[in-house]
């Protein structure tokens, strides 16, 4: 997700070849309602969120080193091995 | 004269290099916001149109996936 048109995440998306879906927050209520909007510049923070599927929050990566997935994708390992292993 | 000369020089060279050593420090930005929530809150919900013209809701995973919301900052940047 970014602040980005539909139209330049559809391109951005075809230049760098991902195949899932880029969501637009161009109105930037998404990144205010999630606390990373960056005033100054006018766009939202690099962050990632890993939200449980009670709609809970889990895991938040911020700046640079949520550039790095592998945080994200353990604690998604962690979620995922714990809601298989309770009844 | 030539002492004076010499002077102005290296009096220029000491205030060229003083500039030079500030520049890199100029430029302050200020620190970027920290999100205000916390593991254990609730996901704000929202719905937002997407590259493949769909529109996704938050709230529509309820009970069914594990979501990953990943911010990037601007299209047609490095990450």
């Amino acid at each position: 997700m970014s602040v980005d048109s539909v139209p330049a995440n559809r391109e951005f998306a075809k230049q760098i070849g991902v195949t899932f879906p880029l969501l637009s927050d161009f109105k930037r209520t998404v990144v205010k309602d999630y606390g990373v909007f960056n005033e100054e510049q006018g766009f939202g923070n690099r962050a990632t969120f890993l939200i449980d599927k009670e709609g809970i929050i889990r895991h938040i990566d911020e700046g640079n080193v949520a550039i790095d997935p592998n945080s994200v994708v353990e604690a998604c390992n962690v979620l995922t091995h714990k809601k298989a292993a309770s009844p | 004269m030539f002492i004076r000369f010499l002077a102005s020089v290296v009096l220029l060279a000491v205030l060229g290099s003083v500039a030079l050593a500030q520049q890199p420090a100029a430029p302050k930005q200020p620190a970027p916001p920290k999100t205000n929530l916390k593991v254990g809150d609730p996901a704000p919900d929202f719905t937002l149109r997407a590259t493949d013209g769909n529109t996704y809701k938050l709230s529509d995973f309820k009970g069914k996936k594990n979501v990953v919301l990943a911010i990037y900052v601007l299209a047609f940047t490095g990450g």
